[in-house]
């Protein structure tokens, strides 16, 4: 039986983190280190989700000089609603730890 | 200290050619988010680490162009079609070029002959021969494939380069020292899986929708093919069975892989062209 999209524990662990802060622009590297999602692993999955509607990307100039722009990321209004519902649904077993200390493993 | 400190210069400078390597393998409409990638490198603290956040634009890459071939594949038109059915059966026809040459050039080299049974001063006396062979053909191969552009071809071989190197390792401990058979029963595996992916990558390239049956008859055909090979070649009973096996199960999995791609390609179809980023558009 196919999976149901956005509901791995590499997205879901995304999407929570995203949703701990759903208004502010979060870096790649950071969602990296937080998550502990290597980078072949967490761009896909924000690929994804940006092609789905639900993160809102942009360009932003780096605070260190010399350096490329960044690619930020935060949740769009429908990002953040289907994220809450993914998170809610998910089995306990499923969910990323973070999360299931947060919610008790509900 | 100084070796340390080379080693991560070493680390610093393959991580930036690898990502400039991988940004020319990328389309400059698609390039958006292996540049996100890139720019988030120089945050890395050493080079090490930005070596291990550079491989990840890997899999970012295959996943980019995988997504931009599909959106070209259900354009319709013609080039978009063929072009890549064409190109992977011409890199798998390739490496044929390239590999059966070689084996009959080893052997000539090693002063042995090409049996397909246990015979004195047959090419088993050089065990390393054919696995050399096959192995360094499947990278060939690869890399053929690769520079034409025939991604299909070129993860084929990838697998089989894994699969032939584990069977290798496990028949040199097993102790056997037929290699000769072992090459023979390879080339039937080789045979079967080969046709049977190839059709099945022409039905992708070619067939807007794809059927389970249509795969399964392409394992069909690579079986009865390799299988009436394999019996002209070697008449001994033994070899036969174990001829027929391989050849069966090889079938099975190319059937099975097709039908993986089918199912694949019949979803992504069935959802209609992927839309592209919002910078992408904008672009």
């Amino acid at each position: 039986m196919p999976r149901l999209p956005n509901t791995s524990p590499q997205t879901l662990s995304v999407l929570e983190l995203l949703l701990e802060s759903p208004r502010s622009w979060h870096y790649g590297y950071a969602l990296s280190q937080l998550t502990r999602l290597k980078s072949g692993t967490l761009y896909p999955i924000l690929m994804r989700l940006a092609d789905q509607g639900l993160l809102e990307t942009r360009w932003a100039e780096s605070e260190q000089p010399g350096r490329p722009p960044r690619h930020t990321y935060r949740l769009t209004a429908e990002g953040a609603k289907t994220a809450r519902a993914k998170l809610a649904e998910t089995a306990p077993a499923k969910m990323p730890r973070r999360l299931a200390s947060v919610t008790g493993g509900r | 200290m100084q070796i340390r400190g080379f080693t991560e210069r070493l680390a610093d400078r393959l991580a930036r050619q690898l990502l400039r390597w991988l940004h020319r393998r990328v389309e400059p409409g698609s390039r958006e988010w292996l540049d996100a990638l890139t720019a988030e490198s120089e945050c890395a603290d050493n080079g090490w680490q930005r070596l291990r956040w550079a491989l990840g634009a890997v899999p970012l890459v295959w996943t980019i162009n995988r997504r931009r071939h599909m959106n070209e594949a259900t354009r319709g038109t013609v080039r978009a079609r063929f072009a890549p059915g064409v190109a992977n059966v011409a890199a798998i026809a390739g490496w044929y070029a390239v590999i059966i040459p070689a084996t009959y050039g080893a052997a000539r080299f090693f002063h042995c002959t090409l049996y397909f049974g246990d015979q004195p001063g047959g090419c088993q006396e050089h065990p390393f021969v054919f696995g050399s062979i096959v192995l360094g053909g499947a990278v060939l191969g690869m890399l053929t494939a690769l520079a034409w552009r025939a991604r299909f071809a070129a993860y084929w071989w990838a697998v089989f380069s894994v699969v032939n190197t584990v069977g290798f390792v496990w028949f040199l401990g097993s102790g056997i020292a037929d290699v000769p058979r072992y090459g023979a029963t390879q080339s039937a595996m080789l045979m079967a899986a080969t046709f049977g992916v190839v059709l099945a990558a022409i039905m992708r390239e070619t067939l807007s929708r794809r059927s389970i049956a249509a795969h399964l008859i392409a394992g069909t055909i690579s079986f009865a093919a390799a299988d009436s090979l394999i019996r002209i070649r070697d008449s001994q009973l033994a070899a036969d069975n174990v001829n027929h096996y391989a050849v069966l199960g090889s079938a099975v999995f190319a059937a099975i892989l097709a039908g993986l791609i089918g199912r694949y390609g019949s979803r992504l179809s069935a959802k209609g062209p992927m839309d592209r980023t919002p910078t992408e558009r904008s672009l």
